[in-house]
């Protein structure tokens, strides 16, 4: 059973990768739909999409505190006219969280756009469905089995985020102290070994979660298209 | 006026397309040509679902070429169905008639009307390809178009769920007045849906007008395979083992002429005829051009045929047509 601390971080770590996921989707479907058609200037998209995959998670994090901080740009206006402070917050936790699993989304939600039936929205099209209907009716639920899986993915990702979360939002219990956050404190403390085991069991049991859910979804949708 | 006046010209790789067409589609409209002739590519276009090069597109006097497909007003049936796959029967014709501007039938009526009643409720995958078929033309006239693309629509049919897929073309085109371009490769479906021919090779229009006529140009008999020459007469005309459509497709191989009036014979359709024209053909075959009362024919006979019966431009013979060759 876990302890009313454990229950804690636990319940941290749900939350930020809940609204890192939540805050990603719409913007990462859109990305995908964009990366999924022929345009010019994609690559360079696509790049800038993938970069959090390639950079250390630290220097994310770093980026995310020189502009998200309360002296960067867009965090002072954030401080000044809105009273939100990213730094050192949960809500902070779960805006490194959600660059970093970004990527992710992206790959998984394009993936099932590009396997879509072009010519369904060719039919839907001479239906008399405009662009964003043939969107909204045929592309997005043909695609719907990705974009759970996207999600899934990226909140299993976020649960086990790292570098970019520390560097950011710090380690603060209770509110920005996520699962691996909290065993690399438990391991830094004397005879923490245990505690550290404890959470890992924890950490085991989400993923062996989330990766199952997610097979699940494939299957379903694999099912549910084969028409 | 449903007068459909195009021209247009686009590249695909080596495939070049580059059409003039005026059908007045008051009457079906058949495009007609072998397998990689440009069909339905040219309906693509037309429907803006095909970049194009250049075009200009007027139908019933409204300029098409720079609407977008979903405004167009132009209905498409597809060689596959492409029925939605997240949706039932039911919601693939709801889909239809929820953005039709004006309603034509309601989807009930639909489906009543293509004998899809007891689909309804069933996941499209479950279906089979007749069955695709019905609910794919009744959900393309549940939105209601102005014009309709049907590009082999009967390919997955055969026997006599194509014929009666080509009556209820008929009737539908009758029925609402519907104006209609029908791909075909095979030269009996043209026939029996009648009306306009637009003939194609190679990414052209290689011959265009009434289809009784213009399937007797030299231009339209060429696409033909040897046994497929012949000529078109209407229903009205024959005597057929089938039920009624437009006309059907008198096949050369298929035509006997006699030089007297023949007596108790079985076959259905016996007319004087005069011969027009006499043409040899690579072998030993001679197509000979008739006229007769239900219209011109085409008939082949041996050389050896033709010095027997003294057959000539002008000479007054006989032709006969059997009932079940149609």
């Amino acid at each position: 059973m876990p302890s009313e601390g454990e229950l804690q971080i636990l319940a941290v770590s749900l939350r930020v990768a809940g609204w890192a996921v939540a805050w990603s989707l719409p913007p990462a479907i859109a990305v995908a739909y964009a990366l999924s058609r022929a345009w010019p200037g994609k690559s360079l998209l696509d790049t800038l999409v993938h970069l959090p995959l390639a950079l250390p998670p630290v220097l994310v994090g770093f980026l995310l505190l020189l502009t998200f901080g309360r002296r960067g740009p867009i965090g002072a206006w954030l401080d000044q006219s809105l009273h939100v402070h990213l730094a050192f917050t949960t809500a902070g936790a779960a805006l490194a969280t959600a660059v970093m699993a970004f990527p992710l989304m992206v790959r998984a939600i394009r993936l099932s756009f590009e396997a879509a039936d072009q010519r369904l929205l060719e039919a839907a099209a001479v239906l008399r469905a405009g662009p964003w209907d043939r969107f909204l009716t045929v592309a997005l639920p043909l695609a719907a089995p990705g974009v759970l899986a996207g999600a899934v993915t990226a909140f299993a990702a976020g649960l086990g985020e790292f570098g970019a979360v520390i560097t950011f939002a710090s380690n603060v219990p209770g509110e920005t102290q996520t699962l691996p956050l909290a065993i690399y404190a438990a391991l830094q403390a004397p005879q923490g070994e245990v505690e550290a085991l404890r959470l890992a069991g924890f950490s085991f049991a989400f993923a062996i979660a989330g990766l199952a859910a997610a097979e699940a979804l494939q299957r379903w949708s694999r099912r549910r298209l084969d028409a | 006026m449903s007068l459909l006046d195009t021209e247009l010209a686009l590249k695909r790789g080596a495939f070049v397309l580059n059409v003039r067409m005026r059908a007045p589609l008051d009457r079906i409209g058949i495009v007609f040509g072998p397998s990689g002739a440009g069909k339905s590519l040219l309906l693509a276009a037309i429907a803006g679902l095909a970049r194009v090069d250049r075009a200009r597109i007027v139908f019933a006097e409204r300029a098409l070429d720079s609407v977008p497909t979903h405004q167009r007003g132009i209905g498409v049936m597809f060689q596959e169905a492409r029925l939605f796959p997240h949706f039932n029967v039911e919601q693939n014709l709801d889909y239809a008639a929820r953005r039709a501007p004006h309603a034509r039938m309601g989807v009930r009526e639909a489906a009543r009307r293509f004998d899809i009643e007891d689909l309804l409720a069933r996941p499209v995958r479950n279906l089979s390809g007749g069955e695709r078929n019905r609910v794919a033309l009744a959900r393309a006239l549940l939105s209601a178009p102005d014009l309709l693309l049907l590009d082999e629509p009967f390919a997955a049919l055969d026997g006599i769920r194509r014929q009666g897929f080509l009556s209820v073309l008929r009737e539908i085109h009758e029925h609402f007045s519907l104006p209609m371009l029908v791909v075909t490769h095979q030269i009996d479906d043209a026939a029996s849906l009648g009306g306009w021919m637009l003939a194609m090779a190679n990414g052209c229009i290689v011959a265009q007008g009434d289809l009784a006529q213009t399937v007797l140009t030299p231009a339209f008999q060429a696409l033909l395979d040897p046994r497929d020459i012949g000529a078109a007469l209407p229903a009205a005309a024959l005597r057929t083992a089938r039920s009624a459509h437009a006309g059907a497709w008198v096949r050369a191989d298929h035509v006997l002429l006699a030089a007297a009036q023949p007596q108790g014979l079985s076959a259905r359709n016996i007319w004087p005829a005069e011969i027009t024209n006499l043409a040899r053909e690579r072998g030993d075959g001679v197509l000979v051009s008739v006229s007769t009362q239900a219209g011109p024919l085409l008939a082949r006979v041996t050389q050896a045929a033709v010095d027997e019966l003294a057959l000539a431009p002008g000479r007054s013979v006989w032709a006969i047509v059997k009932a079940h060759s149609l």
